[in-house]
């Protein structure tokens, strides 16, 4: 199968600079990524993608036994990666998208060659010495919501697009699949991030790493970003004055400058 | 595949179900009830003009040879007017053209 | 009230009065309309929130306003649709509705609630605070609930009939492989093999075939095909195939064993559900030189069986005048002889095959024709390869197969050759 046409790859800005993979978290999909594409496209190769089951992959290609591992998006990266033959690309994962960019790097390491986390976290649930930020009670909670209320979420998730008088400076590229996404392949990827626990996996980058965590993120608190710190050598953690998850959206021109600074950086 | 539908004349030597569309195991149903709901008098003709059938499976000679029985039970004859030529070489591999009489059309066929 | 045509007070006074009337003010309207109103600075803080809403929560203004942020208030399950679909949406097309939720209850219970947000930008166009309604979705959420069992419900009874399906199509089968033999047994001096082909999985087929000995030297075989299809259809060939061998038994010339067929069916199956059928009916004879065996056959309607021969030709073996068996009290049928040398190949068929359809639109007809190039083309090859190959063509019939096929083919082997016989 085509991978670029099942990931929905979008190919922009510099074609003669360093590639640089833009990867969505759980919910949504590359669209997230809107107000950081400009911020790079014209030093570097942006790629974006929608992982199967997210955006307008192609959703016939879904497999929940592929995706019910981080394992099976990890290999969606290495996937793009080949397709589009990136060697040493910086891989900028959102959310548990960093993870599956650390897993990324350990299976295809010449394609990978920087890490970018934004709001990372490696497990979700709270351990004795250790604070993920949810207790195993909130997570059942949240699973089994996803399975009772799946109604509620597909509703809100269907294309509901009117048009963006207001903020034109989005154009026309936004299109109806904006945050369409299938609730039970949403339901598999929650239940794959919210179960994992990839903190092992953490001690295996050895590549420079950028994490940028919010001041006030329900889903990946402070402690979370100070972890991912310690369990990665090459790593420099930027707090953003932030609130929310989504520091991309919410606070987008510190999130850029923080990853541009970083990739200026980069040897 | 051509839904089957089956009108009823009446001619001097009796009645003349015209069959046009498909005659398969689906729809051998309706014939029968056709076949059921007539009244043969001893000495008449049934005539089955098949010019508009368009198909004939074994269900459909089956339905024939009812039809014979039928007809004799009552004292009473059956001719086919109009064999489609596909039906005609089974009724000749199956040998039924020797017991069923076979008229060219169903003039030749209503004539006393 | 102003009747007497316009004057300067009456454009105020309606509107006034009806306020009057009321006794709503805006304060009013804001603080205790049927839904819940909220508006929150960027970063989610309450700056307002309504009495309906705050009843609902079961909490106080200043424990609120300015302390907690919206996703506070709602579900674990909540707060992570928030942070991961609902706020990024909103930032990006500065609204959205409809979205189901559920508020936490300060006692401990919850309310699905139905959420719309819309952005206020400021003077510059930048983002200011966002305005929240949100709606009491109990009722919704009820019928929400209903209407997913009653889909669970549906997709558990489809599933079983899915289940029962695989069962019956199972039992089928195994009743299916019970009506036909299920080896052939070996013959000295000849090879034989069979195929059987159902056309569906969901019908019992009226195909039926046999090899039998019928003394030290000789073997009966017959291959036919009763109208119909489906489990009475099913019966008559075990009824049929009794028949035979036992006529066979008691005398097997073919002629003789297909009129006791017909006389039991003409007998036991009249009036508005006649049970007929074609059949082929024939006895191997090795002849006195070695090698050489004579084939006596009697057909009862059955399409003319194939010879195929070791120098690579192939005929159709005639039995013309033969009427189907059990139509009438007494039948003709017509005998015919062969002799099958070394690599010669006799080849009875159903018209399953025959009468597939074919060609592009599937209004053509295999046909007898194309049988005969066919059967040309493996003309001295060993029975098991000629079933092989006719196999192989039903394959390529594929759907267009509309009836069920059994194919049995007898030869003798080509010099050099060990015998076999496949089942």
């Amino acid at each position: 199968m085509d991978i670029e046409r099942r990931n929905n790859v979008t190919v922009t800005g510099n074609p003669r600079g360093r590639a640089v993979v833009l990867a969505h978290g759980f919910g949504c999909d590359q669209n997230m990524w809107r107000l950081t594409v400009p911020a790079l496209a014209e030093d570097y190769r942006v790629v974006l993608f929608d992982y199967v089951g997210a955006g307008r992959s192609d959703l016939t290609a879904f497999s929940e036994s592929r995706y019910a591992s981080l394992d099976g998006y990890a290999r969606d990266v290495v996937d793009v990666c080949e397709a589009l033959d990136l060697r040493d690309a910086v891989f900028v994962g959102h959310s548990v998208s960093a993870m599956i960019g650390v897993l990324a790097a350990g299976m295809a390491p010449e394609r990978i060659g920087a890490l970018v986390m934004v709001a990372p976290s490696p497990r979700y649930i709270d351990e004795a010495g250790y604070r993920g930020g949810f207790s195993a009670e909130d997570i059942d909670e949240l699973l089994e919501s996803l399975e009772s209320n799946y109604l509620g979420w597909s509703a809100a998730m269907a294309p509901v697009i009117m048009g963006n008088a207001d903020r034109p400076e989005l154009g026309e590229e936004l299109t109806n699949s904006f945050c369409a996404t299938d609730p039970d392949m949403a339901r598999v990827f929650a239940r794959t991030t919210f179960l994992s626990d990839s903190r092992d996996d953490l001690r295996t980058v050895t590549v420079p790493t950028l994490i940028l965590e919010c001041t006030q993120d329900v889903i990946a608190p402070r402690e979370v970003g100070a972890f991912v710190h310690r369990m990665i050598a090459d790593s420099k953690l930027v707090t953003l004055d932030a609130t929310g998850h989504c520091p991309h959206l919410s606070a987008p021109e510190a999130t850029n400058e923080a990853i541009t600074d970083f990739l200026v950086r980069l040897p | 595949m051509n839904p089957l539908s089956i009108t009823t004349q009446d001619a001097t030597t009796g009645p003349v179900l015209e069959i046009f569309g498909d005659l398969d195991y689906t729809t051998v149903g309706e014939l029968r009830e056709r076949l059921t709901a007539l009244t043969l008098r001893p000495g008449q003709r049934l005539v089955l003009d098949l010019a508009g059938m368009t198909f004939c499976d074994s269900s459909g000679i089956t339905a024939l040879i009812a039809a014979r029985n039928q007809t004799h039970a009552a004292h009473a004859d059956i001719a086919l007017a109009a064999v489609p030529a596909h039906t005609l070489r089974v009724l000749r591999m199956v040998g039924l053209d020797q017991i069923f009489v076979v008229h060219p059309d169903s003039d030749a066929a209503t004539r006393p | 009230m102003c009747r007497n045509g316009p004057e300067p007070d009456c454009e105020k006074a309606p509107a006034a009065a009806f306020a009057a009337l009321l006794e709503d003010s805006v304060e009013e309207l804001y603080e205790n309309a049927p839904c819940g109103y909220l508006s929150t600075l960027m970063d989610g803080t309450i700056a307002k929130i309504n009495a309906t809403l705050l009843g609902w929560l079961g909490l106080e203004a200043d424990a609120v306003v300015g302390r907690m942020r919206f996703a506070d208030l709602l579900t674990v399950g909540g707060k992570l649709y928030h942070e991961t679909h609902f706020a990024p949406l909103l930032r990006m097309r500065g609204e959205i509705s409809g979205i189901a939720l559920e508020i936490k209850q300060a006692g401990g219970g919850r309310i699905p609630v139905l959420v719309s947000s819309v952005v206020k930008n400021g003077g510059n166009g930048e983002p200011l605070l966002i305005r929240t309604t949100v709606f009491d979705a109990r009722d919704r959420r009820a019928y929400e609930r209903e209407l997913l069992r009653a889909r669970r419900a549906a997709e558990q009874a489809h599933e079983q009939a899915e289940a029962d399906r695989a069962r019956l199509q199972d039992a089928l089968a195994v009743l299916q492989q019970s009506l036909l033999p299920a080896t052939l047994p070996p013959v000295p001096g000849v090879e034989a093999a069979a195929h059987y082909r159902t056309a569906s999985p969901d019908r019992l087929g009226g195909d039926f075939y046999d090899l039998f000995a019928i003394d030290g030297r000789r073997f009966a075989f017959f291959l036919g095909d009763v109208c119909g299809k489906g489990p009475q259809a099913a019966a008559v060939t075990s009824l049929i195939r009794y028949t035979l061998r036992a006529a066979a038994l008691h005398d097997p010339d073919p002629v003789a064993a297909l009129t006791t067929l017909n006389h039991l069916l003409h007998e036991r199956y009249t009036g508005d559900d006649p049970r007929y059928c074609t059949a082929i009916f024939g006895t191997l004879e090795p002849g006195p030189t070695t090698g050489e065996v004579t084939v006596r056959i009697a057909s009862g309607g059955h399409p003319p069986a194939l010879v195929l021969r070791a120098d690579g030709t192939a005929g159709f073996l005639a039995t013309p005048g033969g009427l189907l068996v059990g139509v009438l009290p007494t039948a003709p049928f017509t005998a015919t002889a062969t002799t099958l040398g070394p690599g010669d190949t006799l080849v009875l068929y159903t018209d399953g095959l025959t009468e597939a359809r074919t060609g592009e639109d599937r209004t053509a007809l295999y046909g007898d024709e194309a049988l005969l190039a066919f059967a040309a083309g493996h003309a001295g090859k060993a029975p098991q390869a000629v079933i092989r190959a006719l196999e192989d063509l039903l394959d390529d019939l594929g759907d267009g197969l509309d009836d069920d096929t059994a194919l049995l083919a007898i030869g003798v082997p080509a010099p050099g050759t060990q015998s076999r016989t496949a089942t």
